[in-house]
């Protein structure tokens, strides 16, 4: 078993004063539905619009794409859960296994992927920040496209190894090692151009002049909300994905302590962060761009009334 | 009866066989006697340690703004600074001590950040030093009627340095209320079409 078929299944009730958690399938539907629509719409509109077809896009597109993948298949295992509760299913049987199975590489792919992406993401807006004259040359549209099948291709891998040794927990090790890397790695970037932005900016508004004043207001109030989103980029990403990985890291290192159990009964919740995390990304980091907007209003609207062209 | 008893414990072994993990089959149950602190201490131990951790960074960050704060009157700070690879750098070219203009230090660039950009940028929209200087000079010498050029020389001299939205000015409003991080291609977009030749970071 998985850890993710273990969101489903409840312990040993009797013996644990900390009861699992459990959260109502409406909610998780819920989530599943709302962030597969929002991350389904960003990839259709990167895609449809040419103007999106720069690197930067693509890899907010991937991201999506990730998302999307994620909310369809947790979608469908809550389905699936539903359904053998509800007797129509088989808990053992040899092709549910298999679907579950199937259900989990995805699931993994899915997450690692996103996190790939945040650091495609991170390293792309470092290149256009600190080697801006040579942006163009270094991040083409074709390496943008060998980086995005090297990481899905990477995540398809991993996904798989990772579901046939699960058990092995040397693979555990690497996950949760691999998401603190790169956790740290997105900090580190941001923190940088952050810093660099900010004494730029701060040079604008050292300038001699009557609009200094309004500058250097400009300028604090610039980076106060630089700061702000920084905050909010960074903390959705820890406060969605760290309870999860602190759970494979408690299973790992205490599995009999009753402290750790009480944690492990929170897994459902931990579970939901998750894919809030899904239907979240979309709000920071494809809503925010006029372009992207733009191209919805013009999927949505046009799609009811024909007008547009 | 025994008979329906004992298919009820097969079953009920059954189903709790079912229920049970890999790893957790021979364990016994986690016994939760004697426990010195509270049972979810770990849970809200995570929990406010994260929300730390995340309050933390943004004063952080807002420290660093408050202390960033620019000094109010200092000609030459600009000039001094040094940083490579931007164009608000080192200004090593001649200045013009009379000059008002904000812009000026930012137009005016060291001859070899000049060559360098020359080498690197291939799209011809740049004009020569000597041209830029000319356009400056004229700028001063009409400034009221050319108010509103200069407005906009100065919406766009502000979005080509706008590195990615840290600064958002109001003038600048052509970038909309987009923040932070989000919309560098754009600006990396404007530069390349637009006109002006600013000691750009393009």
């Amino acid at each position: 078993m998985t850890p993710f078929s273990l969101a489903m299944n409840v312990s040993t009730v009797n013996q644990s004063d900390c009861p699992d958690v459990t959260v109502p399938f409406p909610i998780f539907f819920a989530i599943g539905v709302v962030s597969l629509a929002e991350n389904l719409l960003v990839v259709v509109a990167v895609i449809r619009n040419r103007n999106l077809h720069s690197p930067m896009y693509c890899f907010i597109c991937s991201l999506a794409a990730f998302n999307t993948i994620a909310s369809l298949t947790k979608t469908c295992e809550n389905l699936m859960i539903v359904l053998a509760e509800n007797g129509h299913l088989q808990k053992k049987g040899s092709s549910e296994t298999k679907l579950d199975d199937v259900i989990d590489s995805l699931l993994c792919m899915s997450f690692v992927g996103s996190i790939f992406s945040f650091m495609a993401i991170a390293v792309d807006r470092y290149i256009t920040i600190f080697h801006a004259l040579q942006y163009h040359n270094i991040m083409t549209m074709q390496r943008a496209g060998v980086i995005l099948a090297v990481i899905w291709t990477t995540c398809g891998v991993w996904a798989v190894l990772m579901v046939q040794f699960f058990a092995s927990k040397f693979i555990m090790i690497c996950f949760v090692a691999f998401f603190f890397i790169s956790l740290a790695f997105i900090c580190f970037l941001y923190a940088y151009m952050f810093m660099l932005a900010r004494s730029h900016a701060r040079e604008i508004a050292a300038l001699p002049s009557s609009k200094g004043r309004k500058f250097r207001r400009q300028w604090w109030r610039g980076s106060m909300r630089g700061a702000l989103t920084l905050t909010i980029l960074f903390g959705v990403f820890v406060v969605c994905w760290a309870p999860f990985f602190l759970h494979l890291t408690i299973i790992m290192v205490c599995p009999l302590n009753p402290y750790c159990e009480c944690y492990r009964s929170l897994f459902q919740l931990h579970v939901v962060l998750m894919m809030s995390h899904a239907l979240i990304d979309p709000a920071i980091y494809a809503f925010r761009s006029n372009e992207l907007r733009h191209t919805f209003r013009k999927m949505l609207l046009c799609s009811e009334w024909r007008q547009c062209s | 009866m025994s008979a329906f008893h004992n298919r009820s414990q097969t079953s009920a072994r059954r189903s709790d066989y079912v229920w049970q993990y890999e790893y957790y089959d021979d364990e016994e149950p986690v016994s939760f006697e004697g426990l010195k602190a509270h049972r979810y201490s770990i849970v809200i131990g995570f929990w406010v340690g994260l929300a730390v951790f995340v309050i933390f960074m943004f004063f952080v960050l807002t420290l660093l703004t408050k202390t960033g704060a620019p000094h109010q009157e200092n000609p030459d700070s600009a000039e001094k600074r040094h940083r490579p690879g931007s164009c608000l750098v080192d200004i090593d070219g001649p200045q013009d001590e009379n000059d008002k203009a904000f812009s000026r230090p930012l137009l005016s660039e060291s001859r070899s950040y000049f060559h360098f950009y020359i080498n690197e940028e291939d799209r011809g929209q740049r004009k020569l030093k000597p041209e830029e200087k000319t356009a400056v000079k004229q700028q001063e010498s009409f400034n009221r009627p050319r108010e509103e050029n200069k407005a906009e020389r100065e919406n766009d001299l502000f979005s080509h340095f706008n590195i990615p939205n840290f600064v958002n000015l109001e003038q600048s409003s052509n970038l909309g209320e987009e923040d932070l991080l989000y919309e560098p291609s754009v600006i990396l977009e404007r530069q390349a079409h637009s006109q002006d030749t600013h000691c750009d970071i393009h």
